[in-house]
């Protein structure tokens, strides 16, 4: 193909959308990697510390799109101090610098300041997409510098986030000239919105097709909005709470009556179950539910609700649905392709899900393969029979909120049951794993599952081999966490060069010791290992002999972070 | 991995309150002593340290699931926890009244069949054909306004926020 004009091939690498296989393109030659690098638009950097950003403007001048993570993922649940890292100002630096045509911008896990969002709005006259996932270190003034210098905005989706919320008027920033808003989710924010202006930009955009609204937006306000909005197809709804009089609420079904488009619905941060029964209208065409921020919607009123969503495919909700509930979701959503049972609070009765409710959905949804399950326990026998029902798992995540549980009937390790699953779901490519477990899961990990990319793993595993197991059999491992296991330096320095070819290892509250990390480093030029120290038990002249609390490694092109703070340290 | 519980817990330990997490210093520790007793399958006692609470609870990152925003709903959920909707019903001509959840019926033919066994009656109502004249009663209720309206007008979903209770009335009364 050498012979055709560059534009011809750039042409035919249009049709080449995902990174994956970009990357093969433009390692087949160099007239091929020119031409790729300057035509890509869309980059997604899995670790933004893997790379300068200078480098990744200097090889793709044309960007318009990034996608940039930050935080290791054990730092949702606490495991990763406040102000690790993850700065994102150096990028939006850089590519404001560079004059880049940046359109969208996704963020996760990562912090971004309200300079950095005021720069993104006046720095990129064609932004068009700000997506941002669990991100904090910005305010709703930040926000409002998006709102009133993004001419085009189409997409505003904050998601998860913590954003300090200094109740200005950000909704009221957006320009009477701004029509374009196609998504915008708001739900995460704490306080007040002005809200006759989310009314009125709701009216004034007819591209509106998705909105998430957040507590303080009440049912009243709700029915004015989808009467302006009847063409959305993603709602989020925000506060649905108590005691509506007859006349709002009456509006309310009949705006919704309008909304034929419904097809994802999330929310209901507030609820009273006895208004539910309105959106029943919309559940025959919903393919995707998310209860899982909706403690009030339980029981009877949560079971026939769903009754009704016989087209649902993905499904988020509180494990006190309980298995009963589960048994209905089974028998009516046949479609169901993604469920995650969330672990409510332990406050809140007995109604958690055990390894009935697994097997009823392994057994009666058929195109189920992806699940993310906490229950109260587990057995080999339940995790056997989904390996058979079910072997097409991509994405496998079981949590026992007792983390060392054996199976509940024999008191084995769930060795077998796990290794049921790898065995049978050849295509696996993310696993987590909880309950009593010994080195033989491993042996099956690594035996079995070929296309593992993510695995996740806490207090399990008896010896070193556990962990070598894994790094030796998992070929396509990218991403692998561990904690509280008794995996220590012979695993961690059996086969360095293997984490050249991962994104990142997680492990902490394990038996690595500061030496076997000293050792590490020192042989791995191309690794940042970060050890994160909390207390001041260690400090740099410390013993080598002691453990390591964590630790944190990634490959990278760009040496060590000059952001790091006072408790970590890259070796 | 998703999320819910700001507070870990699991359901095999007992304990009635859920303090909050201990000082860092004192935290690696006490989770390093932690892991060690679940590897060797110990059940988790709370004699092992000073604290009065079980370790497991001290886990500010068990389980693996986001805090938010569930921080900010903890008191909601007393408030939402029952799903019910108790009404009074009341019987003309009698004085002592019945009380009845009207979320435990799946619409308007479910609940005139309870109320007809509990009243022993037939209860009408505007979408039935009426068959036997005497010996029959109409469903009525008291909406927020403080209306009395024939029940079955409105759709059952429309019915259920307005109602505030419930008269059974001689059909020839009206």
């Amino acid at each position: 193909m050498n012979y055709f004009p560059d534009e011809v091939l750039e042409h035919i690498f249009d049709f080449v959308t995902s990174q994956r296989d970009r990357n093969s393109v433009s390692q087949v030659c160099k007239p091929w990697y020119k031409i790729e690098s300057s035509s890509r638009q869309k980059v997604f950097v899995g670790n933004c510390y893997a790379i300068s950003p200078e480098r990744v403007i200097e090889r793709f001048p044309g960007l318009k799109s990034i996608t940039l993570k930050g935080k290791p993922h054990f730092a949702d649940f606490n495991l990763v101090p406040h102000d690790w890292g993850g700065f994102v100002h150096p990028w939006i630096d850089a590519f404001a610098r560079n004059n880049m045509g940046l359109e969208e911008l996704k963020l996760k896990r990562m912090v971004i300041s309200d300079d950095s969002l005021e720069l993104i709005s006046r720095s990129f006259a064609n932004f068009k997409s700000l997506v941002l996932v669990s991100c904090e270190g910005f305010s709703t003034d930040g926000l409002a510098a998006i709102a009133s210098n993004c001419s085009f905005l189409r997409e505003l989706d904050l998601q998860e986030n913590d954003v300090e919320d200094h109740r200005g008027h950000w909704l009221s920033c957006f320009p009477d000239t701004c029509t374009s808003l196609v998504s915008l989710n708001f739900a995460c924010l704490k306080g007040d919105v002005n809200l006759a202006a989310l009314v009125r930009l709701v009216a004034r955009s007819p591209n509106l097709r998705s909105l998430r609204l957040n507590h303080a937006v009440p049912l009243d306000i709700l029915q004015k909005i989808l009467m302006r909005a009847p063409h959305l197809v993603d709602l989020g709804v925000g506060s649905y709470v108590h005691d509506p009089d007859s006349e709002t609420y009456n509006k309310l079904v009949t705006a919704l009556r309008k909304c034929k488009s419904v097809k994802s619905l999330s929310g209901f941060l507030e609820a009273a179950p006895q208004c539910l029964p309105a959106f029943h209208l919309i559940c025959p065409n919903l393919t995707s539910l998310n209860l899982s921020y909706a403690p009030g919607i339980h029981g009877t009123e949560l079971r026939k609700l769903i009754r009704h969503c016989r087209k649902l495919q993905r499904l988020w909700i509180l494990d006190c649905i309980g298995d009963e509930g589960l048994e209905v979701v089974a028998a009516t959503c046949k479609d169901l392709q993604e469920i995650r049972v969330f672990p409510s609070d332990p406050f809140v009765g007995n109604a958690a899900v055990t390894e009935v409710g697994l097997v009823a959905l392994s057994s009666g949804c058929p195109k189920l393969h992806s699940i993310l399950y906490f229950c109260q326990q587990m057995t080999n026998a339940a995790l056997i029979t989904v390996a058979k029902n079910s072997p097409n798992f991509t994405r496998f995540r079981l949590c026992i909120l007792d983390p060392t549980k054996p199976d509940a009937v024999t008191n084995q390790p769930l060795d077998e049951g796990f290794g049921a699953i790898v065995q049978s779901c050849k295509g696996l490519r993310r696993l987590s794993m909880s309950g009593l477990l010994t080195d033989q899961v491993f042996l099956y990990i690594g035996m079995y599952a070929e296309q593992l990319e993510m695995i996740s793993i806490a207090f399990a595993g008896d010896t070193d081999k556990g962990m070598q197991y894994l790094l030796n059999g998992c070929k396509k491992l990218r991403k692998l966490e561990i904690r509280d296991c008794p995996f220590g330096n012979a695993a961690l320095l059996m086969d360095v060069g293997k984490y050249e070819t991962m994104r990142s290892l997680w492990m902490s509250s394990c038996n690595v010791t500061l030496g076997g990390c000293k050792s590490l480093a020192k042989k791995m030029p191309m690794l940042n290992v970060e050890i994160i120290n909390e207390t001041d038990q260690m400090d740099i002249s410390a013993d080598d002999e002691q453990k390591v609390e964590k630790m944190f490694l990634y490959r990278t092109l760009a040496g060590r972070r000059k952001d790091a703070p006072e408790f970590v340290w890259t070796l | 991995m998703g999320r819910g519980a700001a507070s870990s817990s699991s359901s095999s330990f007992e304990s009635s309150s859920y303090p909050s997490v201990s000082s860092e210093s004192s935290f690696p520790q006490l989770k390093r002593d932690l892991s060690t007793d679940l590897r060797l399958g110990l059940s988790i006692s709370t004699s092992q340290q000073d604290t009065p609470s079980t370790p497991s609870e001290q886990l500010s990152d068990w389980p693996p699931s986001k805090p938010f925003p569930r921080k900010a709903l903890e008191s909601e959920e007393n408030e939402c926890s029952s799903s019910t909707l108790f009404v009074k019903v009341y019987m003309e001509g009698i004085q002592i009244g019945r009380k009845l959840n009207l979320l435990a019926h799946d619409g308007y033919h479910d609940l005139i069949q309870t109320l007809d066994q509990m009243f022993n009656t037939n209860i009408l109502w505007p979408e039935m054909d009426v068959e036997n004249s005497g010996h029959c009663h109409v469903l009525t209720y008291e909406d927020k306004e403080g209306d009395w309206l024939i029940v079955g007008d409105v759709p059952w979903e429309m019915f259920l926020p307005s109602v505030r209770r419930l008269k059974i009335t001689r059909a020839d009364s009206l």
